[in-house]
């Protein structure tokens, strides 16, 4: 036996040993017991850098007036939460919420605790206090889940929100009025403003490119054909081939039509750097759609860039419907209670606060959920009130389609950039992949 | 972490070196007292049980688990019969990587071991061949990911008239040539993107056939030169069949890898612009918890490769036999 340790020789061993250590080590650290406590609670969200540095100062009064710990986790995919569901495994006390399809089977499973239990005399003032359309269905339902209400019970928890589809323009450069229509918009002529062209379009986004343009896209079709129809798509309930969705990519067609650069810019140039060339000498464009969020962008790649002096925004103007007018798209951050916890429970009361989300608001980068929530920049400020006037807010189609809908409708905008000429087939592909995306 | 925990790793720690050396020292100890002869034949065994235990566990089951998965739907838990191949198999855009993978196949093959060859040729007749071959090996140990990302920034457009950031756009410009949309332009991006892999690989060519190379004797070059064959000849007709048992070995071992493509094409264009290939596909399908079709790709992935494995395992035994 001796002979053969001798053969295996020390380093060998070393090595061996070395690497089941590290590989014990690598596993050992996973598990986690679900708490029933009023001195802990364990957090999970998709927020990381300044974002999540944005949440744990959110966080640190309520640590410091309470004592409870908040024990928050990065877990950036978002199936992971159904993935325990699922298994059966432990949640956070308090975490994001479901993809929309799956709200109804969690509710029904208990998996969701209701803000009304969360809050408890509080809610009241939630209600009065949280931007209409994030708590009420604007047409009187008692189920919508794309805000989570299941049966006149709330399940979602809104802190923040951010407005999408607004034209951003250097004031020094636009002169003009809002314009109130689309067609006032595409009819304006760049040339009057000293400008290169009407549009800066970027929709690269490594491997999410298109994003963007279905953003636009959204922006377009929510009010054109109006909020039924745009829900239907996002249900899989209206073709792509539908007369309807082919208006929204032709009048988007336009906008890529009068773009800066042409095709071959708008698809290579990535959406943060888009809006670059509205800030050169001459300008290259007037106008770039996209959300409040891109204001950090144009500061970061254009020194000196500052609010209200060298960029501003208006609102979408109408596609022509007024059935449509109202709808603006946004998005709004929302909180889920998953385990009913006296410490969940009061930091889910906290969260709601006007105190809590005006530390979010002065953090930069994002608007409340709060009414009562101030704005000390004039852009916030205005954007909150396009917020606030808005009949529906709407999600983004891009991001609540089954995951191959949402890659191949992404792609489908790169495909309509580069051959503008092959929309119909475009189309008919996109009802094949909403077929089976749909069916399973 | 808690008490639990952190006694779980200690137990683990120091409880499975406890367990493998229990089976090294036990087990040697059993089987030196077995008869002489039982010791011969139970002895490799013995020590090879593990390793196939390790190689079932890890690489067996899962393959198996796959081909089973390829017959159900995503769930796991329906079989679905033949669909998941038929969608494979008529759906548009998995025709376009199967046909972009034919692609890769024929061109980052070729274009590998061709340069491969060539280089190992030129370098050995040259004195600096040393910083030569280290220049063309250097891309090898790059990871995919940041040889994609390096390309990246070479390949990237600006619109005409502007300042090009790309390295190569800002070459067409000192030419007066109009920018070239490298990844998106249907004409250019398969092949920019087939580029990148050879660039990566060329060099992992280049060193094993310029090793083979060396070990031609001097003598039969020497004769061939003296019967008056002039360097071409050489190469053509002594060099390159002396070789071929090398660019078999590094031939398939670039089929495997053209077959595998995947980080280049995610990182660069991730499919767009018709540039998926069958790799891409199945992660999409993975990710998008289709796991019949993901698991059906990967199955018809394996087939195509086992005659490739074969070619390579022979070769390989061949070699180990001339020695």
């Amino acid at each position: 036996m001796a002979v053969v340790l001798g053969k295996l020789g020390a380093k060998a061993v070393a090595l061996t040993l070395g690497a089941l250590f590290v590989f014990v080590t690598a596993c050992g650290s996973s598990s986690s017991t679900p708490t029933q406590s009023a001195t802990d609670v364990t957090v999970w969200t998709a927020w990381g850098g300044n974002e999540l540095k944005a949440f744990q100062d959110v966080l640190k009064p309520f640590t410091a007036q309470t004592g409870i710990k908040v024990h928050i986790s990065t877990v950036r995919d978002s199936s992971q939460l159904a993935i325990n569901v699922d298994a059966g495994t432990t949640l956070p006390d308090i975490g994001l919420p479901p993809n929309v399809d799956k709200v109804q089977d969690w509710v029904s499973k208990g998996v969701m605790k209701p803000i009304e239990t969360a809050l408890g005399d509080q809610f009241q003032d939630y209600m009065t206090n949280t931007v209409s359309s994030l708590t009420t269905d604007q047409g009187g339902k008692s189920t919508n889940t794309q805000i989570y209400l299941v049966n006149g019970k709330h399940y979602g928890l809104f802190v923040k929100t951010q407005v999408k589809g607004l034209l951003w323009y250097d004031p020094k450069v636009y002169t003009g009025q809002a314009p109130a229509t689309w067609n006032d918009l595409i009819a304006i002529d760049p040339a009057k403003y000293n400008a290169k062209s009407l549009f800066c379009t970027g929709i690269e986004s490594g491997a999410a490119s298109g994003w963007p343009a279905v953003d636009d896209f959204d922006n377009i079709l929510m009010r054109q054909a109006g909020h039924d129809t745009y829900n239907n798509l996002i249900a899989g309930k209206v073709k792509f081939s539908d007369p309807q969705i082919k208006q929204a990519y032709q009048s988007l067609g336009q906008m890529f039509s009068a773009s800066y650069g042409g095709k071959n810019t708008i698809l290579t140039t990535n959406f943060g750097k888009a809006g670059d060339p509205m800030f050169k000498s001459p300008a290259g464009c007037l106008f770039l759609e996209q959300a409040t969020f891109i204001t950090s962008f144009f500061e970061q790649d254009n020194p000196g860039v500052k609010a209200s002096t060298d960029y501003n925004f208006f609102p979408h103007p109408s596609m022509g419907n007024p059935a449509g007018d109202g709808n603006v798209n946004g998005f709004a951050d929302s909180l889920v209670m998953y385990n009913d916890t006296p410490a969940a429970r009061k930091l889910m009361q906290y969260v709601a606060s006007k105190d809590a989300q005006q530390i979010w608001v002065n953090d930069g980068g994002t608007l409340a959920a709060n009414k009562q929530v101030t704005y000390n920049d004039p852009i916030s400020k205005a954007a909150f009130a396009v917020v606030q006037g808005a009949k529906n807010l709407e999600v983004t189609a891009g991001d609540f389609v089954p995951s191959d809908m949402q890659s191949a409708f992404w792609k489908s905008m790169l495909d309509y950039v580069n051959n503008p000429g092959g929309l119909d087939g475009i189309l008919s592909h996109l009802d094949s992949v909403q077929k089976s995306a749909y069916s399973s | 972490m808690d008490i639990s925990t952190l006694l779980t790793a200690v137990v683990a720690v120091v409880g499975v070196p406890l367990v493998l050396l229990g089976y090294i020292i036990g087990g040697e100890w059993v089987i030196e007292r077995l008869p002489e002869k039982i010791q011969n034949t139970f002895r490799p065994y013995f020590w090879a049980a593990p390793g196939i235990g390790f190689a079932s566990v890890f690489m067996l089951v899962p393959l198996a688990y796959s081909v089973v998965w390829s017959f159900q739907d995503d769930s796991l838990s329906k079989f679905v019969g033949w669909k998941n191949y038929i969608y494979f198999f008529t759906f548009p855009d998995t025709i376009t990587s199967l046909k972009n993978s034919l692609l890769w196949l024929i061109f980052y093959t070729l274009g590998a071991v061709g340069l491969g060859l060539i280089l190992a040729i030129l370098v050995d007749r040259v004195k600096y061949e040393a910083i030569a071959k280290t220049a063309i090996f250097l891309p090898v140990p790059i990871s995919a990911v940041a040889a994609s990302i390096i390309w990246k920034f070479m390949f990237e457009y600006q619109a005409a008239g502007s300042t090009q950031t790309g390295t190569l756009n800002a070459g067409l410009g000192l030419v007066h040539h109009d920018p070239v949309a490298w990844l998106v332009d249907a004409t250019t991006n398969n092949a920019s993107l087939i580029f990148v892999g050879v660039w990566t690989a060329v060099g992992f060519c280049l060193v094993i056939i310029s090793a083979s190379l060396k070990a031609i004797s001097s003598e039969v070059l020497e004769a061939a030169r003296i019967d008056g064959a002039n360097e071409f000849q050489i190469v053509r007709l002594i060099v390159t069949p002396l070789l071929w048992p090398t660019i078999t070995v590094v031939g398939t071992t670039m089929i495997i890898n053209a077959l595998k493509t995947f980080d280049i094409v995610y990182v660069l264009t991730n499919g767009a612009y018709d540039t998926d290939v069958i790799a891409t596909q199945m992660f999409r399908n993975l990710s998008n918890a289709h796991f019949g079709r993901a698991a059906a790709i990967g199955v018809i992935l394996f087939i195509t490769i086992i005659p490739l494995l074969i070619v390579n395992i022979r070769r390989f035994q061949q070699q180990e036999e001339q020695r």
